[in-house]
């Protein structure tokens, strides 16, 4: 179990690294897919057979393609994004330090807070089930549910408002 | 009780008349005819002239006791008397003091102001700010009006800085050349230095006797020691000397004559700068229980009166010379107020109010017709081009010399008379002597301008000399001819006008005692004077060239006017420029520039420091973010005292 | 069964975290800097699951599918905005899009 967990963590952060690194978008579609399945994993080992299940169908299977059509459609025959050196001087470098600041901040923190205590106790009936998770949806978490649906349809009316105009070129 | 209602309420229409007009003109002048506005303000100086005849009429036919009125607002039988000041104990109400004093003021300021008016409205056609002058000219005589009525010392300051600001608007009229604003701003800063005498006064009069109101002071005067009173009497003395153009605060008055000509015949002769001797003449109670202060006021008119004189002697701008002889004179007066012949100075300003207002105003008529020149070795032969200015200036220089049976040989024997009378000899011999210079001084200018071969000037320009100059001027000669009359040998016919009001003075002697050798030297001296004149200007002869050198230093030292204004330059404005130089020089450069360039360079720096993070790039945006949470988790940590986990465990 | 304790999820979603932030404020392309939010996105979902088994409520388990709808829906409205910008400007390059700086 240990094993599992750390190779889908290892794996889960090389890839995320090698989203951001790559220097074509394609490449960084496929890390995010291994990366996804990765985190499908860690949610397996956390009693979350709905989400991950969710996360490849949704994530890897949806969103992503979504990613993969737009790189299509732009990209192609197109000069290279970040050919010309950035404009933004002292960036990239405070960037990265000042990530591992927070990265190290927050192992302290986790560290700190939460003893590094095995979970040992099995999880409740049912927890992480299809019905446990539709049930608490619709009954304890309703208003949150309902949101997420308002907000996914002011997203398709916007997605649709802004690709439905005319092209204008400057 | 017709009439008592008539002498409540006059005093107040007469006042507030002339501020009326400035109102009315300031509000409507941008919209009628430029007649209009000046038909305003003769009118209103014209009403209230007329309403202080009528007023003066009212009140010297009253019983002597009855002589005296306080006019309060509102009404003393108000049920509730509202005060305009009211910080107990000190309670100062709206309150004006209507006696013989004041009324002789009043006819003076409204009547002879009236004539200046009227005479304006002529000589300012050719100005661009006709209207506005109009109304500065009735606001001084609001002013002044308030000046000479007010019931408290307290609205006397009103009044008196009132003044003081209608005399620096009209001395810098011409606020395009800037001589004029000079001359308005020195004015302007020596007549603070007497106002502020006055407040420091108006203090120590508080301190003494809990009130400001002329009737509640006077009434126990002598409650204050004398020490006291003398302070009292040299601050106010203080107040007199820079209002009237006293030594030592007399350079501002030559350096007035940069204002129009009907300025410098109404307020730097006739009126404002007469404001000390009434000064002085209200305080009387104080001056007689004030043995030093009175001492000092007579000093300081005496030596003003023959020092103004000698400066006289060689000036060659017509107006200078006229601002110093108004300066001896006014010296006159208050040498005579300061000996305690206040009958005899209010008489002297009387008649000076007359011919020098008409000498000033047969000065403009030169100056309009020569198309501004004022210097008198550029004139000469105008008797026959300008026949009318000629007569009036004679009859004007006659008067100031103190020919019989001019106006000015009653008034200045009055003075020279009660002096003897008062056991000053030496200040009588002293303005014996001013007598000839003034004589001298006079004539002199009188030939230079009149006589004296012909015309020394270049091409001039007859502008003539239009009714509403001419009829005023007609009058002040008549008025300078038969003013004096009032006061002949064996009829006084001022002292009883002017009794009521020094009812509480014991030295109110007649004027009508007319020593014979009291006249007779002043006459004497008036004819050494006009001799000098005469052998020097109008004789050609190897004397003026061989006393011009022989007197070079004396001439120097008097064209300088003794050096006051360069002592001042010295004492004053050199330490203060320099001061102000060095600092500019040295201490600005170094720390006030030094420091703003280091805050600026600060600034600039902080801001590209800032701008960095500031740059409207939505990672840079992203990264303060981030920085942010950073610290905020470093913050947080810290606080729940995790610090040992940043450490290891 | 036993399963690493919460820490060690929590550690690696912070990883994962970091990463994608320093990939958003790196990078400027900007189809790559949303997928560096889909990390972002991602990390605090492990983070949920991870509390929800250790507490044994089923409401962070829920929270994650809300995320992922929302993601769902932020990663849409991006692209369509991203797609808008391409459309106008060939070369899009987030430094670029800096019209709105103030």
């Amino acid at each position: 179990m240990s094993f599992l967990f750390w190779l889908c963590a290892v794996i889960a952060i090389l890839t995320g690294i090698g989203v951001v690194a790559s220097r074509h978008p394609v490449h960084s579609v496929v890390g995010l897919i291994v990366n996804f399945s990765a985190l499908a994993v860690l949610f397996l080992t956390l009693s979350g057979e709905f989400l991950a299940m969710i996360q490849i169908i949704i994530y890897a299977g949806a969103i992503l393609v979504l990613f993969l059509f737009v790189i299509a459609i732009l990209t192609a025959g197109n000069r290279a994004v970040e050919s010309a050196p950035s404009r933004l001087e002292f960036q990239a470098v405070p960037s990265i330090v000042a990530g591992l600041a927070a990265l190290t901040l927050l192992a302290a923190g986790i560290r700190e807070t939460r003893p590094a205590a095995a979970i040992t106790s099995p999880p409740p009936e049912g927890f992480g089930l299809v019905a446990t998770f539709g049930r608490s949806l619709l009954t304890t978490n309703l208003f949150a549910f309902e949101v997420t649906g308002f907000v996914l349809l002011v997203a398709v009316i916007g997605v649709i408002v802004m690709a439905g105009r005319p092209a204008v070129r400057s | 009780m017709m009439t008592d209602t008539f002498a409540q309420t006059a005093p107040f229409t007469i006042l507030f008349l002339p501020l009326l007009g400035m109102l009315v003109i300031a509000v409507v002048g941008p919209r009628v005819h430029r007649a209009a506005s000046a038909a305003i303000a003769n009118l209103a100086v014209l009403g209230a002239f007329a309403l202080t005849v009528a007023l003066a009429l009212d009140v010297w036919h009253r019983p002597p006791s009855d002589q005296v009125l306080t006019v309060t607002y509102p009404p003393a039988w108000a049920a509730h008397q509202q005060f305009w000041a009211h910080i107990p104990p000190l309670t100062v109400s709206f309150e004006l003091r209507i006696d013989g004093l004041s009324l002789a003021w009043m006819l003076i300021v409204t009547g002879v102001g009236f004539l200046i008016h009227l005479y304006s409205v002529g000589y300012m056609l050719d100005s661009r700010w006709y209207r506005t002058f109009f109304a500065y000219m009735n606001l001084f005589i609001f002013a002044m009006l308030l000046l000479v009525m007010a019931g408290n010392f307290l609205w006397l300051l009103v009044g008196w800085g009132g003044v003081g600001l209608a005399s620096y608007l009209l001395i810098g009229f011409d606020m395009h050349r800037p001589a004029a604003v000079a001359a308005a701003r020195k004015a302007l800063i020596m007549n603070v230095i007497g106002d502020v005498g006055i407040m420091l006064a108006m203090f120590l009069l508080f301190a003494h006797f809990g009130s400001l109101s002329y009737k509640e002071i006077f009434a126990n005067v002598t409650a204050a020691g004398t020490p006291a009173l003398n302070w009292i009497g040299i601050w106010l003395l203080l107040g007199a000397v820079a209002k009237s153009a006293q030594l030592p605060l007399h350079t501002w008055l030559p350096d007035a004559m940069e204002g129009p000509t009907p300025v410098s015949a109404l307020i730097h002769a006739a009126t404002m700068v007469t404001a000390g001797v009434y000064l002085v003449a209200r305080a009387h109670p104080i001056y007689d229980h004030a043995p030093a202060a009175a001492q000092a006021v007579a000093v300081v008119g005496c030596a003003t009166a023959f020092f103004a004189a000698t400066i006289g002697c060689v000036q060659y701008d017509i107006k200078r010379v006229l601002a110093y002889s108004t300066m001896s004179q006014i010296g006159y007066m208050v040498l005579a107020v300061g000996v305690g012949a206040y009958a005899a100075g209010t008489f002297h300003f009387i008649t000076h109010a007359f011919f020098k207002a008409l000498l000033f105003m047969a000065a403009g008529i030169i100056i309009h017709n020569l198309g501004g020149e004022q210097d008198i070795r550029n004139m000469g032969g105008l008797a026959r081009r300008l026949p009318f200015a000629f007569w009036a200036f004679l009859v004007g220089t006659l008067a100031l010399c103190g020919v019989f049976p001019f106006s000015g040989f009653f008034s200045k024997d009055a003075i020279l008379d009660q002096l003897l009378v008062l056991h000053h000899p030496v200040l009588w011999a002293f303005g014996t002597a001013t007598a000839a210079l003034t004589a001298y001084y006079m004539f002199r200018l009188l030939f230079m301008t009149f006589f004296t071969g012909g015309f020394r000037g270049k091409a001039q320009t007859h502008a003539g000399t239009v009714a509403s100059m001419s009829v005023p001027v007609a009058l002040l000669i008549g008025l300078a001819l038969v003013g004096g009359w009032i006061v002949v040998p064996g009829h006084d016919g001022l002292t009883p006008l002017l009794r009521a009001a020094f009812a509480d003075t014991g030295t109110m002697a007649a004027l009508d005692h007319f020593s014979g050798i009291v006249s007779l030297a002043a006459l004497g001296a008036g004819l050494v004077g006009f001799v000098a004149a005469y052998l020097l200007y109008e004789r050609p002869s190897g004397l003026r060239p061989t006393l011009r050198r022989s007197l070079q230093p004396v001439r120097n030292l008097l064209a300088n006017a003794y050096y006051v204004d360069a002592t001042y330059h010295w004492l004053f404005e050199v330490p203060v420029l320099t001061l102000a130089s060095d600092i500019a020089r040295y201490l600005d450069p170094e720390a006030v520039a030094g420091g703003a360039a280091a805050v600026a360079r600060t600034a600039t720096a902080a801001g590209d420091a800032v701008r960095l993070w500031e740059a409207g790039y939505v990672r840079r945006y992203g990264l303060s973010m981030l920085v942010g949470v950073v610290i905020v988790l470093a913050l947080f940590l810290y606080l729940a005292g995790g610090t040992a986990a940043l450490g290891g465990r | 069964m036993q399963i690493p304790p919460v820490a060690d999820y929590l550690i690696v979603a912070a990883a994962l975290f970091v990463v994608g932030v320093v990939g958003f404020l790196v990078r400027r392309n900007p189809i790559t800097m949303l997928m560096a939010i889909e990390l972002m996105w991602n990390a605090g979902n492990l983070a949920f699951a991870a509390f929800a088994r250790s507490f044994g409520d089923m409401s962070g388990q829920v929270f994650v599918f809300i995320v992922i709808t929302v993601a769902a829906a932020e990663a849409a409205i991006a692209l369509a905005i991203v797609v808008m910008v391409f459309r106008r400007r060939r070369d899009a390059d987030v430094d670029d899009i800096s019209v709105m700086r103030g």
